[in-house]
């Protein structure tokens, strides 16, 4: 079967197939995957509220 | 009954183990760019210190309303009018279109999602065409409240007339990061709006975007656990002070009946691991307090172990945390799967 589709002629110049990098795919899938993240971020350690240097939304009891 | 352990892709828990870290990367320059551009509202407006002066701090409890589907699935708004709760009402922007469609109006509305356009459509969008709807089927095609599909150009203006009608009674929670589009909603519908920031990274980073924002308009700083839902459980515990939260609408999951293509991330994911290969990146929970299967995506994984991480720190400030959504596959350790009414039972203690 290889044989019947050997191409029967000889191009003017020569073309090579393009070779995606790796970078290129690296990238593209990292731009996929953010466009998975959340709508905004999860600071794991940390817990609920910071407000500078002043106590936490202190409050009422 | 103990955490049931979920049988999770490999490729689904791997992708979910970063969303933390592409999260961050995806929204840091649209959440200082928006920072910046409302700064001068914020400047204007008031803080979130200031809902600890209003009458939302009255009571011990909160009733969290996210737009997950079993908010419509089941006859939640009928509970709800029906219930008699004496708490607050916190509620998402995106499920504040079903809550004044049903004629709820919640005490404290949150929004903080930058997305420009999507946004803008729980609000009802003053510049929605059929162009628009052409272009982006993110609302027709997911299972949201059926009216989303049914009528979008009618319910939209609807919901125009609904949220300028109701927004002077509202109160709103406003991300700082929030965009131009819902900003000028909430103007224009004369919401009293409270601005925060989210937290983006770990405040003891001395040049962190976190503490950038601090500097810039000096409002605190929320962990919004990754989805507005999270964020209006974090206001009503850590803000408001509430000790007891039910949350309804929050499934983090989809019903079994539902294709891959009514999911939220359904062309991300195509684009990501191609049509043939999206089994590998959906997973299938079995929710044992409803004996039924459901199946979900990395984001919402990433936001159901974010949320149960958080509901354990909350469990140490004496916080209880009952999941009353019906469905879904939020549940673990930290939180109570209850009924509504075991929810209410347990308010009225």
């Amino acid at each position: 079967m290889s044989e019947l589709l050997r191409g029967n002629f000889k191009p003017r110049t020569n073309v090579s197939a393009e070779i995606k990098s790796k970078d290129t795919v690296d990238c593209f899938e990292e731009e996929a995957l953010q466009r998975l993240g959340g709508s905004i971020t999860f600071v794991a350690r940390k817990k609920f509220v910071w407000d500078g240097d002043a106590p936490a939304l202190a409050g009422k009891s | 009954m103990t955490e049931f352990v979920a049988e999770k892709s490999n490729l689904c828990t791997k992708i979910a183990e970063r969303l933390g870290e592409l999260t961050l990367r995806r929204v840091a320059k649209e959440a200082v760019d928006n920072a910046q551009l409302n700064h001068p509202f914020i400047g204007e407006g008031k803080s979130i210190r200031s809902l600890q002066d209003t009458e939302l701090m009255d009571g011990d409890s909160a009733l969290v309303i996210a737009a997950g589907p079993s908010l419509h699935r089941f006859d939640t708004a009928r509970l709800i009018k029906e219930s008699g709760f004496k708490g607050i009402l916190v509620a998402t922007e995106s499920s504040m279109a079903w809550c004044l469609r049903n004629g709820i109006v919640p005490h404290l509305t949150v929004t903080l999602d930058p997305h420009p356009k999507r946004i803008v459509r729980w609000f009802g969008d003053p510049d929605l065409s059929k162009t628009d709807l052409d272009v982006d089927d993110y609302f027709a095609r997911q299972d949201f409240d059926p009216i989303f599909r049914e009528k979008e150009i009618e319910f939209n203006r609807e919901l125009l007339s609904l949220v300028d009608g109701h927004g002077p009674q509202m109160k709103i929670a406003v991300a700082s990061c929030a965009s131009h589009t819902v900003i000028r909603r909430v103007m224009e519908s004369k919401m009293d709006a409270y601005w925060w920031n989210p937290m983006y990274d770990d405040t003891d980073i001395g040049d962190g975007l976190t503490r950038r924002l601090y500097e810039l308009n000096r409002l605190p700083c929320l962990n919004a656990g990754g989805n507005v839902g999270t964020a209006c459980w974090v206001f009503a515990h850590a803000v408001l002070k509430k000790k007891k939260i039910g949350i309804l609408g929050m499934d983090l999951g989809y019903y079994d009946d539902t294709t891959y293509r009514e999911t939220q991330k359904y062309y991300e994911l195509i684009d990501l691991v191609g049509e043939d290969r999206l089994d590998e990146v959906f997973i299938h929970i079995h929710n044992p307090y409803v004996n039924r299967t459901f199946f979900s995506e990395p984001t919402f994984v990433w936001y159901r172990d974010a949320f149960l991480q958080m509901a354990e720190w909350a469990n140490e400030d004496g916080v209880q945390t009952y999941n009353c959504t019906g469905g879904g596959i939020l549940f673990g350790d930290s939180i109570k799967f209850t009924s509504f009414e075991d929810f209410l039972a347990a308010t009225r203690c």
